[in-house]
Formats: structure tokens, sequence, C-alpha cells
């Protein structure tokens, strides 16, 4: 998994990498194999239940590669938020 | 859909499919933006007066558009009751939107989640369990498919059978389109209908991950239960293949809700109707009370007002909302096809723009507003007064989409460059703020030479 980054600093998680190109790849596969798969999975249709869980092991990497980088950003803009928010209220009240 | 057009009818339901990059990218922005509303994050990515036109236009429009929503899913339960119960359809409409509304103007947004997670249970459940029923009574998966085979329509089964490239109703061309539009729509903000629901949910996620994942997997959810949905179509198909008034297959969720369900679960039926229903009305209640609240009254009548004050007004916002909708419901036939228009319109003329102002730092607040006025007069044109006229010939929706976007953009991009850029001190706090990706070098240099963010 080198190719693919799991351990961020909070600067460089913020930046837009290749692993996010990479997710927007991934995830409307993800959604179009989830949707087929199902469908014709229900009239017991070979392909369908290859495309199902073609469809689940593309969600488990997707999660895969996005959590490390999702939990760096979040961790480090929850530090920040309060401010921000005073600042929306201020714009809000047109104080700023 | 799925009558007329088998499993590939499937892909009328997949411009929910926007969520799969958005959950990645414009829901991650709009989450730092802390923006309550749509129209409250135009003030902070736009400045001056731009900004100003922009969410008063935002914040009315949604009003009208979720008074306008409340309508349309109000009579559809009124219409329901009248084929269930007999009932005069304002009955349904009235009454259980009534009921729903007691709820949201008591408990507020609060009352509106936990209310809307247990009826998304028992919607999720009885859509799964009466759909495994109406496959079971059309005789089964295998029983549906050589039936479906026997008489000549295996093709239903193939969610990618097409009536042609260019031609037929359903073409390639069409499905072409839509992945366009749903997909890389999702690096925009509004780029669908849904977005304005969404950005409620994304905004009051715990945290940033938490908003990405609640956007993802609603969606999947959404995905994997449509295609439950469709099975029991085709089953019903396979029991009646020979409708063809559409008044008659319009029905078949029902017929087989009703009819195929044993008695003992034909309530439960009942209830996961009433469970979308209320999720739907309690939703576009609180959100075009919000809208009216926060941006309109908060921001353009009483800056200053007090907690309590916000509170009330929100209530009796909610409570004229109510009673719109059953105006709006009511003459719902005369309206529909004019605000079917009003609603293309926001999809295609605004749907390039709605991706630019994530996506480029220069695109301003004039640009996008000219996007909207232009695209009135343009829509007018190209999808009703031109056919009429002859003067071109009435063209199908995907192409329409194409051009809107393309004559649309010969005028908003020019605007766009010769007004001034957003001003710099604004975009940095954006910037700093929301971490937009795309083209936005010049912003992020400054927020680079100002100490507030570190170069990687």
């Amino acid at each position: 998994m080198a190719f693919i980054k799991t351990k961020w600093t909070p600067e460089e998680a913020e930046e837009w990498t290749k692993e996010d190109i990479i997710i927007w790849v991934l995830s409307p596969i993800s959604y179009v194999l989830i949707s087929v798969g199902s469908a014709l999975s229900i009239f017991l249709i070979p392909i369908g239940f290859l495309l199902l869980a073609l469809g689940v092991i593309v969600t488990i990497v997707l999660f895969a590669i996005a959590n490390p980088k999702l939990n760096v950003i979040s961790g480090e803009y929850e530090k920040r938020q309060k401010e921000y928010l005073e600042r929306l209220e201020r714009i809000t009240r047109w104080e700023e | 859909m799925i009558y007329k057009y088998g499993l590939a009818g499937l892909w009328y339901a997949f411009f929910s499919a926007w969520c799969a990059i958005s959950a990645f990218a414009s829901a991650r922005i709009f989450r730092r933006s802390l923006a309550y509303t749509q129209a409250e994050w135009q003030s902070l990515r736009f400045s001056g007066l731009g900004a100003e036109l922009l969410r008063g236009w935002f914040a009315g429009w949604q009003v009208f558009m979720n008074m306008f929503i409340l309508g349309w899913v109000g009579i559809a339960m009124g219409k329901v009751c009248h084929f269930l119960f007999g009932w005069p359809i304002w009955v349904g409409l009235v009454f259980f939107s009534s009921l729903v509304a007691i709820y949201v103007l008591t408990a507020g947004y609060w009352g509106v989640v936990v209310a809307d997670f247990q009826q998304g249970v028992i919607a999720f459940f009885m859509i799964i369990i009466t759909s495994i029923w109406g496959v079971m009574a059309a005789g089964g998966p295998e029983k549906i498919t050589a039936k479906l085979n026997s008489i000549g329509q295996g093709w239903r089964l193939n969610p990618f059978h097409f009536t042609g490239t260019f031609t037929g109703d359903f073409p390639l061309a069409w499905f072409i389109t839509m992945i366009v539009i749903a997909v890389l729509g999702g690096f925009g903000m509004g780029t669908s209908i849904d977005w304005y629901v969404e950005a409620q949910r994304i905004q009051s996620s715990k945290t940033v991950k938490d908003a990405s994942y609640s956007i993802w997997w609603g969606t999947a959810f959404v995905l994997f239960r449509n295609s439950f949905w469709a099975a029991a179509i085709i089953a019903f198909f396979a029991m009646f293949p020979h409708l063809t008034n559409p008044a008659e297959y319009e029905m078949a969720w029902y017929v087989i809700g009703f009819k195929v369900l044993p008695v003992g679960m034909v309530g439960f039926f009942f209830a996961s109707i009433l469970a979308i229903h209320f999720s739907t009305i309690s939703t576009h209640l609180n959100l075009g009370a919000m809208y009216f609240t926060r941006d309109i009254f908060q921001h353009y009548i009483k800056p200053d007002a007090s907690e309590r004050t916000l509170v009330w007004v929100g209530r009796i916002t909610t409570l004229v909302l109510l009673l719109g909708s059953f105006f709006y419901g009511l003459m719902m036939e005369e309206l529909t096809s004019w605000l079917i228009f009003a609603l293309w319109i926001m999809a295609a003329g605004v749907w390039l723009p709605n991706i630019l102002q994530v996506i480029w730092w220069r695109f301003n607040s004039w640009g996008y507003l000219t996007a909207w006025i232009a695209n009135l007069g343009l829509s007018w044109l190209v999808v009703w007064v031109l056919p009429a006229f002859k003067v071109i010939p009435s063209l199908p929706d995907y192409v329409q989409f194409w051009i809107l976007m393309f004559l649309g953009a010969l005028i908003y991009i020019p605007v766009t460059l010769l007004t001034p850029p957003e001003d710099m001190d604004h975009l940095v706090k954006f910037y700093v703020m929301s971490r937009p990706y795309g083209w936005w070098k010049p912003v992020k240099r400054e927020a680079i030479a100002r100490g507030l963010i570190k170069e990687v």
C-alpha cells in the first residue's frame, strides 16, 4: 500500500492529493456496482452476485483510503470550528 | 419507469449518485463553511452586493420551492388515501401534513431528526420485505426470469438495455448525460435539487468526517433500496404484462402492497407509506422555515433578533409553509408542468456555474447571477418558444441540457471576466476555512504569504 498514503500530518491532509482522485473514481463505480449487482442478484443472475461482491470490495478499498485522511482533517478542523462559527454570526448580524 | 423500461429504469433514480463524489468533495467544503443554508454559503464564498443579492435570491427561491414540494408530496398522499379509503383528495393532504406539522412546530429540527431516523428504518425494511413478497408472489426469481424470456421480454432484466444510441425515448445518450450530471455534479453545490436538503444533513453532522460518511452511506442505502423496489415492479410486470395505461401501472407498488401482502402485514405497509410521507413533509417544513428565519428574517429584517424571537419566527414560518402547501397541493395539476420547467431551469443552465463557484476562484457573484438570469430566458426559448414557432425542432431533454449549458457559458463567462474578482481578503478567509479544490492558486499563494496556512 506504499502507493497509497495512510499517515498524514494536518498540513498534508488539507491538500487535495492523488488519494482524493482515486476516491472520486472509486466512489461512483461502487454505487453503480451496488445498484446493478443487487438488482440482478435478486433475480439470482450469477453476474449480479459477482458485481455485488465487486461493489463491496470497491467500497472497502474506498473507505480504507479515505478514512486516515478524513480522520486528520476532521480532528484538525474541529479545533478551529468555534472561531469560524463566531464569524458566521457576525456576517449574518452585519457586524463584518 | 421500471414497468416501461425494465431494470434500465433504475437509472432514472440514479441522479442521487451526485453524492458519490460530493461526499468526498463538496460536502466536505460545505461542512467546513458551517453555513446553515446554501443561501448563507453564498455570503461566505462571494462578497459585497452580488453576494447579498445571491443570498436573498436563494433564500426566497428555497422558501417557495419547499412550499411547492410540500404541496406536491402532500397531494400524492391525498391521492393514495383516495385510492385506499375513498376519501376526498384534500383530506389526505390536509390531515397528514397537519399531523406532521404538530411535531415540527413543537420539537423543531431535533424532532425532525429523531422522527426521521425511525421513519427511515420503517420505510427501508418494509420496502425490502414487500419487494421480496412481491417477487415470491410472482413465482420467485426463476419463474419471473423464465416468464419474461418466454414472452420475449428478457431484455427487461438488462440494466443497460437502451432504445439506441440517440434513437427512441430512452437512448444511451440520455444515460451518458445523466451520468455526467449526477457524478460530476458532485464537485459542485446545488447541482441537484436534493442538495438543499442534504446540505442540512451535512451541516448537522458532528464532524467533517461524519458529514462525508452520512452523505455517502445515505445514498448507498437509497440505491440498494431502489434495486429491491425495481425487482418488485419487474415482478408486477411478470404478473400483469399487458398494461398500457400509465394510470394502471403507476399504481404497481400499491397493488403489490395492498393486494399481495398478507392481511396482517398491510398495516405495516401503510405505516411505511406514512413514514416516507412524514419524513419528506417534516424535512421540507423545517428547511423552508430555516431559509426564511436565518437568511431573510435574521439577515435582512432583524439582525439583532434574540434566540427566542428566531424560534418563534421559525414556528410561524412553518405554519405559513403548511398553509401554503395546501394551496399549492390543491392547484397542483395546473402548476405541475410550469414547475417542472422551473426545476429543469435549475438543473440545466446553472449546473456548470454551481460547479464553477466551488472550483474556480475567479468565478464571481456577477457571473453566477448572470447565469441564473440568462438561463431563465434561454430555457424559455430553447424548451418552449423556438420549438413552438418551429424555428428549431422539439428537442429531447438531454440535448436541451447540453445546449443550455453551452449557450449560458457564452454569456456568464465573459461577464465574469469583465467584472472584478471577489475581494481578496474575503476569498482568503473562505479558502483557509474551506480549502476548496480546483483553480485557487492566487488565493492560496496569498494565504501562504499572510502566514495563514503552511506550504506543503
